[in-house]
């Protein structure tokens, strides 16, 4: 999977900021996934459960509470004011 | 003469316990300093990265048909940021100021000077999170929207250094078309006035947060330069009054001796 630069932003810092492989949420025209390579979007984010799988293809899921997904040519951005991994 | 000492002997306790008083208030504000920073560059991140998104939202040409990108009438609410204690220099002061200016403002408080001066309700700056400042920003979107004002910012303390602090207003709404900005081919899903919707609540709160939190970090260290200056003024009021309790104290004994060694001359 080839890897590409993630960050998920909240007021309380960054929670990601690294590689990731893919990246999936509910978007608000449904759910969709980020592979590198995405053409540049901006979308906002339904409350939901995120998963983020990373370059070495461990897998990890977070809830986020609505917001909004950035894709640029360098850097996938997520912003939420409340964002929590699961355990 | 035994009164004069009497009387200086309480005032330099006195004094001395205000000391122990300062010195604990600068300790204490000194440790919250470095978490208060950390906080604050978090949250500035935050909007710094909504701040990015909305500059291209608004140099989009649909977005210029947004309720938030209406500028008229001069109906103006102003969010205030003071502190939750004084004994901080002209920290709160300052903000009350600078409020001033804007006498015919609705005024929102954050910090407990603030909200007594302002309202009942106490919302502390201290411990304002994210879940407060949502709440807050969805309701003051909703009333922009409404109509209710034309105008809000928030009054805070920028931090320029731990020596100097400023008050001033970020103005949140409306927004301003950013015109070095070019509009971005990027595919908005499913257009550019949700996204805008989605994103001037969550920009609105990060600016909120961002603010409080810039604010607490300026207090404490107001508090901080505040608390070294009375200390050392402190310091130099016990050294004068010890002077003054000695000389007095020197000068009853010189005086009781005068008075025996007279007596005994008598005799």
């Amino acid at each position: 999977m080839k890897p590409y630069h993630l960050v998920i932003s909240t007021p309380d810092g960054s929670l990601f900021d690294g590689e990731a492989g893919l990246l999936a949420l509910r978007g608000a025209d449904g759910d969709l996934a980020v592979l590198a390579g995405h053409i540049p979007m901006m979308t906002a984010i339904r409350p939901g459960s995120c998963k983020v799988v990373l370059p070495d293809e461990t897998e990890r899921t977070g809830t986020v509470d609505g917001g909004l997904l950035t894709v640029s040519e360098d850097c996938v951005t997520v912003i939420s004011g409340s964002f929590t991994w699961d355990k | 003469m035994g009164s004069d000492t009497k009387a200086l002997r309480n005032r330099i306790k006195s004094v001395r316990s205000t000391l122990h008083l300062t010195k604990a208030m600068g300790l204490v504000a000194s440790s919250k300093i470095r978490r208060a920073g950390e906080a604050m560059q978090k949250s500035r991140q935050y909007a710094d990265h909504l701040d990015g998104i909305l500059s291209v939202l608004s140099a989009s040409p649909e977005c210029q048909k947004s309720p938030y990108m209406r500028h008229e009438g001069d109906r103006t609410r102003l969010i205030v940021v003071a502190g939750d204690r004084g004994l901080a220099g002209g920290y709160n002061a300052n903000v009350f100021r600078l409020c001033r200016s804007y006498p015919d403002a609705q005024i929102i408080a954050v910090g407990k000077r603030a909200c007594d001066r302002f309202s009942g309700s106490y919302i502390s700056a201290e411990h304002f999170g994210g879940k407060e400042a949502y709440a807050l920003a969805k309701q003051l979107c909703d009333d922009f929207v409404a109509g209710e004002f034309d105008r809000l910012g928030v009054l805070y303390t920028r931090y320029v250094s731990m020596m100097s602090q400023e008050a001033t207003i970020r103005w949140i709404l409306p927004f301003e078309k950013n015109e070095a900005v070019k509009p971005v081919s990027a595919v908005f899903e499913p257009d550019e006035m949700t996204v805008m919707t989605t994103a001037v609540p969550e920009y609105t709160a990060g600016v909120i947060v961002a603010a409080v939190r810039e604010s607490f970090l300026s207090e404490v260290a107001a508090r901080r330069m505040a608390m070294d200056s009375a200390g050392k003024n402190a310091t130099q009021m016990i050294d004068d009054l010890q002077l003054q309790y000695n000389r007095a104290r020197q000068s009853s004994i010189t005086q009781e001796i005068t008075e025996i060694v007279a007596g005994s001359d008598v005799r």
